[in-house]
């Protein structure tokens, strides 16, 4: 049962991730990938505050969760004060950068991974608890996400992505908008972090690069953009659908590679055949652009 | 430790070794200045041109000059297939900078997985041996490698500048990179012109991997470090500035290297990405992706103040 | 910290015997499976399956001639396969996959990373995990399910060392080594063998993971002048490194470990690969007829001898260890679970092994081995020696 846990506990982080991003680059319209890189800010934290720090690991995992919301603060302000799609490079630079930094810090592990990561809940409640925990706070990822864009916040949100002039036209100030949701998204993937950590007990830097950005987007594009439940489906069908494959006893020199050829293509027949996702939301990648043409 | 001749083998060495990442810099910065893309999928087009010369050299048995048309070849189709069934697709469709930038990305993945199937995860060199005999030039070692690299690079950088200088296409895409729908409204056939400025990335990519391959080993997922490197020089160069992106490749390259003689070489990597991080913050003025330039230098402005006033 | 104590000790005894009923049931459903498998977790894809795959290939060899030759007390005797990509995560739910889906007791891994991210889940559910090939010295104290039938990095880093100082007389020598954790442990061994072994470390240089120019630490060895370089990289960069390093005028002997002992070195650099000198923790084709024949054996089948052959010989020798502590289990009767496959093959504690010889589990949980050196020498590996501890 070890097995069905365990892929319970992925999809259940990989929902938090998804729909996390999901409100950063769907919701918002914030283009960056380097969402990896908060959730490994939250795993490395937490890790080692409960490790090192010995604190109790919620409070680990909430400090983790900070730490990610203060990063993507000090990463998006400036970049977004420039304008909004050098966030992208900004990013990506400091994703990068702070991997290549994190593997030669040798009192968190260095390019070799952090080992021993205290447990929690599994050794004394069982795994069934940490299951239940990762999918509660699932859940309420989910919810929150659908509560936020749904509100007030959402109608300034959507107000913003499609005419960001008229926007702050009205008084409205756009950059703390991005900002105060670039950081959420963060800090909940942040979050999802510190749940990694504590479940798996091992960290690399290198796992929180770009293939795990990829990753992510994959799940946010097939499943949907800009929908509660786009992101969950991604996550769900992207996290067992591999699984499933190492099944079929393939053999195994073609399997690897025909794992990820599978899902790039997979990709790349959503974007051509129904770019809106698995679930649509309304209008998705050509409103803004061709209403910008319009104007321009 | 610091005299002159450990000195004079670091930049030279570094100078010639640079010559591929001016390659890769150089057509990322032609693909982003006129097709308004971050052209990720580049490593795409980078492996196909690397594994394009290996077999044709280490499988066929083609002499070296083959293989490096076979590698222009590979480069140049997969430029070709990336905008006919990719860019060009999403162009018509009106699809946003970021579908386009996922798609690059994905496009990119996808062909390293390919790649894979077809020829497994071993490193491996363009020709069976990798080791270039050295002369000494004032006691620095000169390989023969070095010297065809550099003029190669220089071959290139000058063709491209003649083309674009002289020929038609060229001044139809320094006219399609000023204003796209302008250029249209002139006459210009865009799509004719962007699928050129893909196929000279193409081929320069090719070029590249061929210089590459004959010194390093590669394996599918190499080419994207490889270009990571270009992506950074491009940013450092100036958006929408080839020469500029070029030079900072070289300077990169240099100052990558020679950082040994003041930093521990393990902290050499790091450079790169500290270098990106300065980029970033001192020259804020730096980048927008292009498509919505226009739209954005307007609705940047105002926000800026606003947050001016609340936040300070 | 506290509150984990607490909310330990209150629930402490309720989970304690939860924890036996599970492990009860979950050692009864292994023993009523009856199965005499085994997992083999390796990179079949990504960056090292070049090694990871030839290593399948020959533990699957093995298998086959144990069934050959009416398997184990003619019960089948089956390997199940997974892909590591020796990436931790994957290792992670890979070895998952077998603990829960094939139920194996026993399961054979490789690759530092992986030998580490799994053994929590080993020592957790009481299966054993043999790393064979992993050489980081820490995996000795990963935990009570964690054993290695391959010596680790100390034993022929040391071996090198020493003899690059005792035997071949060397005073001064140079360390160059890549930034990863393999790269940083293995380079420290070296030095303080080096040192204490009467030598002087004079320059000890790190490179990136993603290097794709070695000018600069090169020069600065250069610069100390040693009379020996020691090279700790991956297979992917160091003919490169060896071949730069000749090319700047370096032509003192380079020695290094396991990892570049093949063919294709030799092919990459030609000349150029002469004294280059490579260890093997198992013997060569030159010391045992049955490598001879298995190597051999690969040619005529594969058409290439394997790459990193030592580490394939351990790899086919493996499953020769798993079916003799199976077959001292199921002939006294014995389920076959993690602990009684655990305690079994610490009562039979040495065994003898058709590619590698002799191997015996010390109680710290590592095992040693003579050490063989290699050279190439008139553009061919040649042996060199072997340093017994």
């Amino acid at each position: 049962m070890d097995y069905v846990y365990t892929i319970l506990i992925l999809i259940g982080l990989f929902v938090i991730l998804a729909s996390s991003f999901d409100l950063v680059i769907g919701h918002c319209g914030l283009i960056s990938i380097a969402h990896p890189i908060f959730y490994a800010i939250g795993a490395y934290v937490s890790a080692m505050l409960a490790k090192e720090g010995g604190m109790p690991i919620p409070l680990a995992m909430l400090a983790g969760g900070a730490a990610a919301f203060a990063a993507s603060v000090l990463v998006a302000l400036p970049s977004l004060r420039v304008s909004g799609d050098y966030l992208l490079i900004a990013s990506i630079g400091f994703q990068l950068g702070l991997i290549e930094f994190a593997k030669h810090i040798h009192s968190i592990g260095g390019a070799g991974g952090l080992t021993n990561i205290p447990p929690f809940l599994v050794n004394t409640y069982g795994r069934v608890s940490y299951v239940l925990l990762v999918l509660a706070i699932a859940l309420l990822t989910v919810l929150f996400v659908r509560w936020l864009t749904r509100g007030p916040y959402g109608r300034m949100m959507a107000a913003m992505r499609d005419d960001e002039l008229a926007f702050s036209m009205l008084g409205r100030n756009a950059i703390w908008v991005k900002v105060s949701i670039f950081a959420i998204g963060s800090g909940i993937a942040g979050i999802a972090g510190g749940l990694y950590a504590h479940y798996f007990r091992f960290l690399e830097p290198d796992q929180f690069g770009l293939l795990q950005s990829s990753a992510i987007l994959t799940m946010v594009v097939v499943g949907g953009m800009r929908t509660t439940l786009g992101p969950v489906i991604g996550a769900i069908v992207l996290q067992i659908l591999p699984q499933a494959i190492t099944f079929f006893g393939l053999p195994p020199s073609i399997l690897g590679p025909l794992q990820g050829l599978m899902f790039s293509g997979l990709v790349l027949v959503f974007m051509f055949a129904r770019p809106q996702g698995l679930l649509a939301a309304p209008d998705i990648w050509a409103g803004r652009d061709s209403k910008e043409r319009r104007d321009g | 430790m610091l005299n002159a001749t450990v000195i004079s083998q670091i930049l030279w060495t570094s100078l010639a070794t640079s010559s591929y990442f001016v390659l890769f810099a150089l057509a990322f910065a032609l693909v982003l200045k006129v097709n308004k893309v971050f052209n990720f999928a580049q490593a795409g087009m980078m492996t196909c041109g690397f594994y394009a010369a290996y077999v044709a050299v280490r499988v066929v048995g083609l002499p070296g000059p083959a293989g490096f048309i076979a590698a222009l070849a590979g480069g140049a189709a997969m430029a070709f297939v990336l905008e006919r069934f990719g860019f060009s697709v999403l162009r018509h469709r009106k699809a946003s900078p970021m579908f386009v930038f996922i798609f690059t990305l994905v496009a990119s993945q996808f062909i390293t997985y390919a790649m894979t199937m077809i020829f497994g995860t071993w490193p491996t060199t363009i020709f069976a041996s990798m080791f270039w005999p050295v002369t000494l030039v004032a006691d620095v070692a000169v390989s023969a490698w070095d010297i065809p690299a550099i003029l190669a690079t220089v071959a290139v950088l000058s063709g491209l500048w003649a083309f674009l200088r002289f020929t038609r296409y060229g001044q139809f895409m320094i006219a399609v990179a000023d204003n796209a729908d302008l250029a249209e409204l002139y006459g210009i056939r865009k799509d004719r012109v962007l699928m050129v400025s893909m196929l000279i990335a193409g081929l320069i990519c090719g070029v590249g991997m061929f210089l590459y391959g004959t010194r390093a080993q590669v394996q599918p997922a190499a080419a994207t470090e490889l270009m990571l490197f270009a992506v950074a020089a491009t940013i450092l160069g100036g958006i929408g500035n080839l020469w500029g992106a070029a030079l900072a490749a070289v300077v990169l390259g240099v100052v990558q290297n020679s950082s040994i003689l003041f930093i521990p070489s393990a902290w050499q990597g790091f450079l790169l990405y500290a270098f990106l991080f300065f980029a970033i913050v001192l020259f804020p003025s730096g980048f927008r992706l292009p498509e919505r330039s226009k739209a954005l230098k307007r609705t940047v402005a105002a926000p800026v103040i606003a947050a001016d006033g609340k936040g300070g | 910290m506290t509150n984990r104590t607490m909310t330990g000790l209150s629930i402490g005894r309720r989970t304690a015997l939860a924890l036996v009923l599970l492990s009860a049931t979950s050692g009864l459903a292994l023993a009523q499976q009856a199965s005499l498998k085994f997992g083999l977790a390796m990179p079949l894809t990504g960056g090292q399956a070049l090694y990871g795959n030839d290593q399948v290939k020959a533990a699957q060899w093995a298998v086959d001639e144990i069934n050959k030759a009416g398997g184990i007390n003619g019960k089948k005797f089956e390997m199940v396969v997974l892909d590591t990509q020796a990436d931790p995560q994957v290792g992670i739910q890979a070895v998952n996959r077998m603990i829960s889906v094939d139920k194996t007791p026993v399961f054979i891994t490789a690759w530092s990373g992986v030998v580490k991210a799994v053994a929590p889940i080993a020592n957790d559910n009481k299966i054993v995990e043999l790393s064979v090939g992993a050489n980081a010295p820490d995996i000795a104290k990963l935990g009570d399910y964690v054993y290695t039938t391959f010596p680790l990095a100390d034993v022929d880093i040391r071996a090198v060392a020493a003899y690059s100082a005792k035997e071949m007389g060397k005073k001064k020598a140079a360390v160059l080594f890549i930034n990863n954790e393999t790269g940083i442990g293995s380079a420290e061994v070296y030095r303080d063998t080096f040192t204490k072994s009467g030598g002087q470390v004079v320059a000890y240089e790190a490179y990136d993971q993603k290097a794709t120019d070695f000018t600069g630490p090169l020069l600065k060895i250069r610069a100390s002048n040693p009379e020996i370089i020691h090279l700790q990289g991956l297979v992917s960069e160091s003919p490169q490194v060896i071949a730069q390093a000749r090319q700047l005028g370096i032509t003192v002997p380079i020695t290094s470990y396991s990892g570049i002992y093949n063919p294709k070195l030799i092919e990459q650099l030609g000349a150029a690969a002469e004294g280059v000198i490579a260890t093997s923790l198992a013997p060569g084709v030159e010391d045992s007829p049955a490598v001879k024949t298995y190597v051999e054996r690969w040619v005529k089948e594969v058409g290439r001898p394997p790459n990193g052959l030592p580490y394939t010989q351990y790899l086919y020798d493996s499953p020769y260890l798993v079916a003799a502590v199976f077959a001292s289990l199921d002939k006294k009767g014995t389920p076959i679970t993690g602990e009684n496959f655990r305690k079994e093959m610490l009562t039979i504690k040495t065994f003898d092994l058709p590619l590698t010889g002799k191997v015996t589990f010390a109680d710290d949980h590592t095992v040693n081995k003579p050490v063989y050196l290699v050279e190439v020498k008139g553009g061919k590996w040649t042996g060199k020696a072997v340093v017994n501890k």
